[in-house]
């Protein structure tokens, strides 16, 4: 077991022991606001229920009171006529009752559907909202096919909670509770002795929730697990087909799926005990009855009569304790299901940041690392110490080796993650207190890594932000040189692409992603990276575009190429998360330290 | 039904599973009618007074072997067809997964990760329904409806049977009718769980995007709309699938009301006696049950044919990529490469991306491709890995197409570090020991890892080699991303290394020493890159312009050429370099102690 796994193992232990009936109170939360029309349905069950309640009634009627003088060749014809009319009466009556169940019932779940579905949207809306909010530093360790289970798949066990349970538990309540008084109203001993199996039933179900909670519980986690492995390995093919790998790979999911089946299994074999063990609870009972029953008989205790409506009447008695029992089961793998749901939705979100709002002209641009101490996983210092300062309009160029934590600081400025110790200042404000969204959306970043949506290009550049249009989209793209390729694309700015990206090639995609960035007009301008892939002509061009667009902005930038930041006004050289040295290119070339081997690294062939 | 063709494999592989199910089925059903039976004689005998010790006993246990008879048989179909249908959604599940690990990237081009995903867990769970509780429903409705059939042609005679049974082919028009739409629906439902699927998968993994510009609350409305959609898709089909119960109940009651009605007539005459009249009520309301079973059953065979139908839409396409029947033997103790006039586009409509291509790689020579974005580099080793068939041309791998070569052979002679690297989430050592089966060499995922100067990173965390890549290696830098994919490709070991830009986010430093590593290991080299100073001591370095190769030949011929891409090229990174020349004495520096002498 790997350390994540255990991870995660004890995470889902947690889980389950923390787990109390609180997400079932929580879930009906949500059906709450709904309660009119529940209210309703209700009382539509209730009907339905009662007409299908009164149609044996009115057969029995026909059956004991005109059907024998219908059938008796003795009576005269008029009373004959009599009784046909009656029984056509009570035939019409009973056509009645037939139509008005089915609307009630088809109404009732119809209505039922609707809400329910409604209250599911509305679940997995604010699961999906949620997840958007949490913070950067979860997805660093959250498996994704995990998340996209909870809010698919999870979501979609709820959906009998909110439909059969309800109709179930009701009609079946009420058919028991009939039940159980006729019985009582035709002999009480021997609905005693009927009752006396409850115990027993309610033992047997208890023992089997016990057990059944764990599988749904287990059969929930392997699901996402299968999610994951799908996730990652659909992403990853090409490597894995490269790699020649397909056989370990398939052997993996191959795991996973067992596992499922396995407790799959679990979960049938548990169902073909427990239901077969109320029917022998059943057969036990009509037994005693019988038992029972007859010896009063013969002692002329009980009658005939009483006798055998008991016999009829507990067999009925059992049909409703089989479907709660069914129901019952759907509660515990909705509630297993809910738990999940409810344990993500109690994950902390991403702080809003503090109320400080940023006016649509943007910021001055003015940075300032005070002392800023950071690290990813606790005593991992990434950053240590850095102090530095970015004037309102400047360029500044971040340089170091791999690791050294470049990226990072690009992520500290747009609080992604907040700093262990120290402070940063924008504008002489700390970040923490302006608004988050106002934030992000005011630094423009271009990421190390691109990420491209399923949709137009046109979309990809505006991301359909208010203050993005089409035309500020064409004029990014242009401003990067990306308009040069997307013209030669048959349907040009329509063209469609897909998730990764996959019919784009790598610089294009950083095309792509820098035009995203640009077109918003960022205050301050932030590139990590960004033309990694690009070709050194266009790269040029780029420079040129920002350059003249960059009068009014800061910009930061992270790059290899020396090429790329020796005009920046200040070069900040990282070593192992302390800043080295900083100052102009030709200062640091003076100063004979770090950023001079690597500047005359790069042309040192070349010069020779 | 014949969208089900898929799993007849399944079905003739489980035969027996099925057939004891359905006797254990049927042997319950039974069982369940004999329980009426001795109700029924204990009553007569009460009735007639005729009860003693024996005979109650007899009943008692009567009743109680008939519950364990009961409980026993629905154990084992249970077990049986329930259990089966388990194993199918296993089946089907790595049916789907195996189909999934064969097909090639143009597949992948165009299908989206969610939708994927939601065909193995969604479509698969709704073809295991149909086929579980499904088959369940058919065998019961069936034998009770024949059962209750036969019982009352016995009972009142084969005509008064038909005019009871009124309601089938009402109910047979009603099914009818439903059918299609049924199924329509359904499949709107799975397309649009599928889509809701592809947007939270897409955009979760887009998350990092989604926070830098502050979009969550658009991204928030595009989910709403899928999920209303996906509302609105279930409502639809919901709001059929709710009929089915009500129309069932409805449907049949009115073949009561027309046989009381007629038997009125029938009473009146005196050919049917009242006893016979009760018993039909009696079976009509039996037949109930068997009749909504019946509603069931199409429909959940309906979803699971639209569930099915998705499922054999993937397993339909064919990889474009055919792996030769009788593949040719190959010597890979030494590799030669060449591209003969290749010339490719990836479809039909697209322009061409590479014309007429051609080149040759000696054994342990290195070859340098340079170009523009988008010019077509990474296309030229696609092609070479054969991601994609050439549309003209010849690739060969030691005088042999590589369309006559087993793909196994094709992957051992070549390791490719891909433009972006993609880890997985398992520790840094199965990262790199990649291409190995379950057990790896840890001396040798060493070794790579040296080669790829990625050693000392890993030594500085904390946990080491073990240390857990998060998923697409979100908790690494880019660098060193790209230098543990790199050690992956070292780790195969094979003849030929292809580098895909793949030092563009390593510092200069780190990238010189990694060049340098280069030289000691006797592969031949496919580099891409868009520095000169990587490039330059190539053996061959093609320059690639909108698909063509317009320059190729070494480092000092290239630069003759002074309009040529290459030479304005160099000038450009030269030109940054003038600044330099006011450095005189290159000294050692304090922080890294790296000589500073020619990589090749
Ligand atoms: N799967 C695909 N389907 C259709 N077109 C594609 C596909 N992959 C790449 N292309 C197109 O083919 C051309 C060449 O792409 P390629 O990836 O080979 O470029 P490249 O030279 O590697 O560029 P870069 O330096 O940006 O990586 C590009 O115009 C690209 O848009
Ligand atoms: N999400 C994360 N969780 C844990 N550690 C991380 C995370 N992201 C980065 N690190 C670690 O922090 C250190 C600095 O990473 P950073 O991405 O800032 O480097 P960088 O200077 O940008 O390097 P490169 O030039 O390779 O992109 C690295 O050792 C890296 O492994
Ligand atoms: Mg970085
Ligand atoms: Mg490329």
């Amino acid at each position: 077991m790997t350390n994540q796994e255990k991870l995660n193992a004890d995470y889902e232990k947690e889980q389950l022991e923390s787990r109390k009936n609180f997400s079932l109170k929580r879930l009906y939360g949500y059906a709450l606001p709904h309660w009119k029309k529940f209210l309703f349905v209700i009382l539509l069950i209730i009907i339905t229920t009662g007409l299908t309640l009164v149609q044996p009634k009115l057969i029995q009627l026909l059956i004991d009171n005109q059907f024998p003088v219908l059938s008796d060749q003795t009576v005269s014809s008029a009373e004959q006529n009599l009784a046909v009319s009656a029984t056509i009466k009570i035939a019409l009556i009973y056509l009645g009752t037939l139509f008005f169940a089915f609307l009630t019932d088809y109404g009732q779940a119809y209505l039922l559907q609707a809400t329910g579905q409604e209250i599911l949207r509305k679940i997995r809306q604010n699961l999906y909202n949620h997840i958007l909010h949490l913070p950067t530093s979860f997805f660093d360790h959250y498996p994704l096919g995990s998340l996209v289970t909870r809010v698919t798949n999870d979501t979609e066990t709820l959906n009998e909670m909110f439909t059969s349970v309800l109709s179930n538990i009701i009609r079946n309540i009420f058919h028991l509770g009939g039940i159980i008084i006729i019985m009582f109203l035709l002999n009480y001993k021997l609905a005693l002795l009927v009752l006396f199996l409850l115990p027993l039933i309610i033992f047997i179900s208890i023992v089997f929730r016990k057990a059944i909670r764990k599988v749904y519980f287990a059969q929930r986690r392997v699901l996402a697990l299968i999610n994951t492995k799908l996730s990652e390995n659909i992403s990853g093919m090409r490597t894995i087909q490269i790699f020649d790998r397909k056989k370990q790979t398939e052997k993996e999911f191959n795991q996973v799926n067992q596992e499922y089946l396995d407790l799959s299994r679990k979960e049938v074999k548990y169902f073909s005990i427990y239901r077969p063990s109320i029917e022998v609870i059943q057969s036990l009972g009509i037994a005693a009855l019988i038992w029972f029953g007859s010896k009063g008989n013969m002692q002329g205790l009980i009658s005939f009569g009483v006798l055998y409506a008991f016999i009829n009447y507990i067999q009925r008695f059992f049909r409703p304790i089989f479907e709660l029992s069914e129901t019952f089961n759907l509660i515990q793998s909705a509630v297993t299901s809910t738990s999940r749901i409810f344990h993500l939705l109690d994950e902390p979100i991403e702080s809003v940041g503090g109320n400080l709002r940023i006016s649509k002209y943007g910021l001055k641009g003015e940075i300032e690392f005070k002392n800023v101490w950071f690290a990813y996983n606790e005593g991992e210092w990434v950053l240590k110490d850095v102090s530095f300062k970015v004037e309102p309009g400047q360029f500044v160029a971040f340089v170091g080796a791999t690791g050294a934590g470049k990226s990072t600081i690009m992520h500290l400025i747009c609080r992604f993650y907040d700093v262990n110790r120290g402070q940063i200042l924008i504008d002489g404000h700390d970040i923490k207190e302006y608004n988050i969204s106002d934030l992000r959306r005011t630094i423009g970043v271009v990421q190390q890594d691109v990420f491209i949506y399923s949709g137009s290009i046109a979309d990809n550049i505006t991301l359909n932000r208010e203050n993005v249009d089409y035309k500020a989209a064409r004029k990014a793209a242009s401003l990067v040189n990306a308009d040069h390729f997307i013209n030669k694309l048959p349907q040009r700015y329509r063209e469609y692409v897909t998730e990764r990206g996959s019919t784009l090639s790598a610089g294009q995609r950083q095309l792509l992603s820098f035009a995203r960035t640009i077109a918003a007009q960022p205050s301050i301008l932030v590139l990590d990276e960004a033309t990694a892939n690009i070709d050194t002509e266009t790269e040029l061009l780029i420079q040129d575009a920002i350059r003249n667009m960059a009068r009014q902005r800061s910009m930061l930038a992270v790059a290899h190429r020396i090429s790329t930041i020796a005009d920046a006004d200040n070069i900040i050289v990282l070593h192992q998360g302390r800043l080295a040295e900083q100052g102009t290119k030709d200062e640091l070339l003076t100063k004979d330290g770090l950023f001079k081997v690597l500047y005359e690294l790069q042309f040192s062939q070349i010069f020779k | 039904m014949k969208q089900y063709r898929t799993i007849l494999p399944f079905i003739k592989q489980h035969k027996s599973r099925y057939f004891l199910g359905i006797l254990a089925l049927i042997f319950v059903d039974i069982t369940h009618l004999l329980v009426p039976q001795v109700l029924r004689a204990f009553a007569d005998w009460m009735q007639k007074g005729e009860l003693n010790v024996e005979r109650i006993t007899f009943s008692a246990l009567a009743v109680i072997i008939l519950g364990l008879c009961v409980a026993i048989g629905r154990y084992g179909w249970r077990m049986n067809l329930f259990g089966t249908a388990r194993k199918l959604e296993y089946w089907l599940r790595a049916k789907l997964f195996n189909k999934y690990l064969s097909l090639d990237d143009s597949f992948y081009n165009y299908h989206r990760t969610g939708d994927l995903m939601a065909h193995v867990t969604n479509d698969v769970l709704m073809v295991r329904n149909s086929m579980g509780g499904g088959i369940i429903m058919i065998i019961d409705s069936i034998f009770m409806t024949i059962f209750t059939v036969i019982m009352m042609i016995y009972t009142v005679g084969f005509k008064t049977a038909l005019i009871a049974l009124t309601a089938l082919p009402f109910l047979t028009i009603f099914v009818f009718f439903v059918l299609k739409p049924m199924q329509l629906r359904s499949r709107r439902v799975q397309d649009s769980f599928s889509e809701m699927t592809n947007e939270v998968q897409e955009n979760i993994s887009g998350i990092h995007n989604i926070k830098a510009f502050g979009i969550e609350d658009n991204r928030s409305r595009s989910f709403s709309r899928v999920n209303q959609d996906y509302q609105r898709k279930n409502i639809d089909m919901m709001r059929l699938n709710v009929l089915f119960d009500p129309i069932v109940s409805l449907i049949s009651g009115i073949a009561l009301v027309v046989f009381i009605v007629y038997g009125v007539y029938r009473l009146l005459d005196g050919s049917m006696t009242l006893g016979d009249f009760v018993a039909i009520i009696d079976y009509l309301r039996l037949m109930v049950w068997p009749l909504i079973a019946i509603a069931l059953v199409v429909n959940s065979f309906q979803r699971g044919i639209a569930s099915m139908t998705r499922i054999n839409e993937i397993l339909a396409v064919k990889s474009r990529i055919v792996e030769s029947t009788a593949p040719a033997e190959v010597d890979l103790s030494s590799v030669k490469i060449e591209f003969r006039d290749v010339s490719f586009r990836y479809n039909n409509k697209s322009p061409w991306v590479l014309k007429n291509i051609s080149f040759v790689l000696e054994n342990q020579k290195s070859i340098a491709i340079l170009g523009r974005t988008g010019s077509g580099k990474s296309t030229v080793l696609q092609l070479l890995l054969r991601r994609y068939d050439v549309n003209s041309g010849q690739i060969l791998l030691n005088d042999i197409d590589i369309r006559d070569l087993a793909l196994t052979d094709l992957y051992r002679a070549i390791a490719l570090v891909e433009q972006e690297s993609f880890l997985f989430s398992r520790s840094i050592a199965r990262n790199i020991a990649f291409s190995s089966s379950d057990d790896y060499d840890s001396v040798k995922v060493r070794r790579s890892a040296e080669f790829s100067q990625i050693s000392q990173d890993i030594a500085a965390m904390p946990d080491g080699y073990d240390t857990w890549v998060g998923e697409r290696g979100v908790t690494l830098s880019g660098g060193q991303k790209q230098r543990i994919s790199l050690a992956r490709a070292h780790y195969k070991d094979t003849k030929v290394l292809v580098m895909d830009d793949s030092l563009s986010a390593v510092d200069t430093n780190t990238e010189k020493s990694i060049l340098k590593q280069l030289k000691k290991y006797q592969q031949s080299l496919i580099l891409v890159s868009q520095r000169v100073s990587t490039v330059q001591a190539a053996d061959q370095i093609l320059v690639i312009e909108d698909g063509e190769i317009t320059q190729r030949g070494d480092h000092v011929t290239l630069l003759q050429d002074t309009e040529g891409f290459y030479a304005r090229l160099y000038q450009r990174q030269l030109l940054e370099s003038e600044l330099t020349k006011e450095i005189n004495s290159i000294k050692q520096d304090n922080y890294l102690k790296e000589d500073n002498s020619s990589v090749y």
